[in-house]
């Protein structure tokens, strides 16, 4: 019962067809993720009490609930209304590419928003306090001060989150997309082989968490290169 | 939402289903996490290079892709096995609650392994200096000193995990578990109402994962209780 090291290799390029897919997914809701995040930790600080209120029930209802039962009320849910159904949005919320985007968006968007609150509020006070008595207007002061020193608070998190995304978009294949694991459970479901084909999968996925840990390492240290 | 009244009593069981996984699991998540740590604490070169293999392993691959190797290759390694005996057999697979149990335990043990060795060297040495030097029993500087401290600083990380856990039961009923998801689906060929379905599963998760946030907010004031501040 030795694993069957010529189906590994047949597997291979097949199982890289799906990549394309999980790429695009993940890559879409990383930006979909940064752009929700920002609006959503700038309205947990927006003065007022409604909309802090309403981000923080935003965040702990993404950040409480499965990923996969979010993607199951965005692509099996929202077809129960009739509006939804004959809207113009119809032609992506029926698409289930468009649904794991903007499920794992505004997934991600909820954990971004932590993760900037957590940065902001990490950053000394003594700098900016050095600046605004220096006659800084707002603005300036944020852009050149407390953002490059967020910047190097929130990346190490930030590596994780998008690591986890990645293993996020694996759900795409419970909505019929062909994604890395998709193809995966299709060719398990013909070979009847699930260590090789599965295994192969797995370090594919290694591979690419691997990268985009490089890739973030890089950032950090290029914008850490000032730190003492 | 009236469609809901009918199925409570079926919510309410598949509730109990995804509490006793996550029970087994989160038992199974410590063991493994506390030999990782050990191991890779105490243990020799090759047994510290193995559960370096299991850490980047676990937490590099999408969860439900090790369900899918524990299920499907649990399933044909007894099929293969069972065959030895009874050429009859057509399949044989271990109960989607064990397969399921054990993969999301694997995946958080991975992170806990990192939690508690971290937890361990993040003990003051000063106070393990001075237990040693009172002639405190190794098992006594253990249990007295390190485990208190250890204590506080792990919580964080697996409370995290512990809620990470609660999320993952959900993808168990890819391979068939009989928890909330599969009550929605069946609620839902009856009353054709999917949104309204779905919303009482992520309301049923989100009141599983407030409810261990309480109670490791209380569990972590508690670890803290004799610290000054800062």
């Amino acid at each position: 019962m030795g694993l069957d090291l010529g189906l590994i290799l047949d597997s291979l390029p097949r199982l890289l067809d799906g990549i394309g897919i999980t790429l695009a997914i993940l890559f879409a809701s990383l930006a979909g993720g940064l752009a929700i995040g920002t609006l959503v930790c700038a309205a947990l600080h927006a003065k007022g009490l409604v909309l802090p209120r309403l981000a923080r029930a935003y965040v702990t209802f993404f950040r409480g609930t499965p990923a996969l039962v979010q993607l199951f009320v965005v692509y099996y849910g929202l077809a129960q209304f009739e509006f939804v159904r004959e809207s113009p949005l119809w032609i992506l919320l029926r698409d289930p590419f468009w649904c794991c985007v903007l499920t794992f968006s505004m997934n991600s968007g909820a954990y971004n928003a932590e993760i900037m609150r957590g940065a902001l509020s990490g950053v000394p006070s003594g700098p900016l306090e050095a600046a605004r008595a220096m006659g800084m207007r707002r603005w300036p002061c944020f852009r050149t001060i407390t953002l490059p020193l967020a910047l190097r608070l929130g990346l190490p998190p930030y590596g994780n989150e998008a690591v986890s995304m990645l293993k996020t978009t694996a759900l795409a294949s419970t909505v019929t997309l062909m994604d890395l694991t998709g193809v995966a459970r299709t060719l398990v479901a013909q070979t009847y082989a699930p260590y090789e084909i599965f295994i192969s999968a797995a370090i594919v996925y290694l591979a690419m968490a691997w990268v985009i840990e490089q890739g973030i390492g890089g950032l950090e240290r290029r914008v850490g290169r000032w730190a003492e | 939402m009236g469609a809901l009244s009918g199925w409570i009593d079926d919510f309410l069981a598949g509730t109990l289903v995804i509490v006793a996984v996550f029970a087994v699991a989160l038992v199974m998540s410590v063991v493994w996490g506390l030999a990782g740590a050990a191991g890779k604490l105490f243990g020799p070169r090759w047994l510290k290079a193995v559960i370096r293999v299991y850490v980047t392993v676990f937490r590099g691959t999408p969860e439900l892709l090790v369900l899918l190797i524990f299920y499907f290759g649990a399933a044909v390694t007894l099929t293969g096995i069972a065959k030895i005996f009874d050429p009859d057999v057509k399949f044989v697979d271990i109960p989607p609650f064990w397969a399921g149990a054990l993969a999301i335990s694997m995946v958080a043990g991975a992170y806990l392994t990192e939690i508690f060795r971290g937890a361990f060297l993040g003990a003051d040495p000063g106070t393990i200096d001075s237990a040693k030097a009172l002639g405190l029993k190794p098992l006594q500087v253990f249990f007295l000193v390190r485990f208190p401290q250890m204590w506080r600083i792990a919580l964080p990380g697996f409370g995290n995990q512990a809620i990470s856990l609660i999320k993952d039961t959900a993808l168990i009923s890819v391979v068939g578990l009989e928890e909330v998801m599969f009550t929605a689906d069946m609620a839902i060929s009856v009353t054709q109402e999917p949104f309204t379905m779905y919303i009482a599963v992520a309301f049923i998760y989100l009141a599983l994962t407030s409810l261990v946030s309480f109670a490791l907010r209380r569990a972590e004031a508690r670890a803290n209780r004799y610290r000054t501040a800062g």
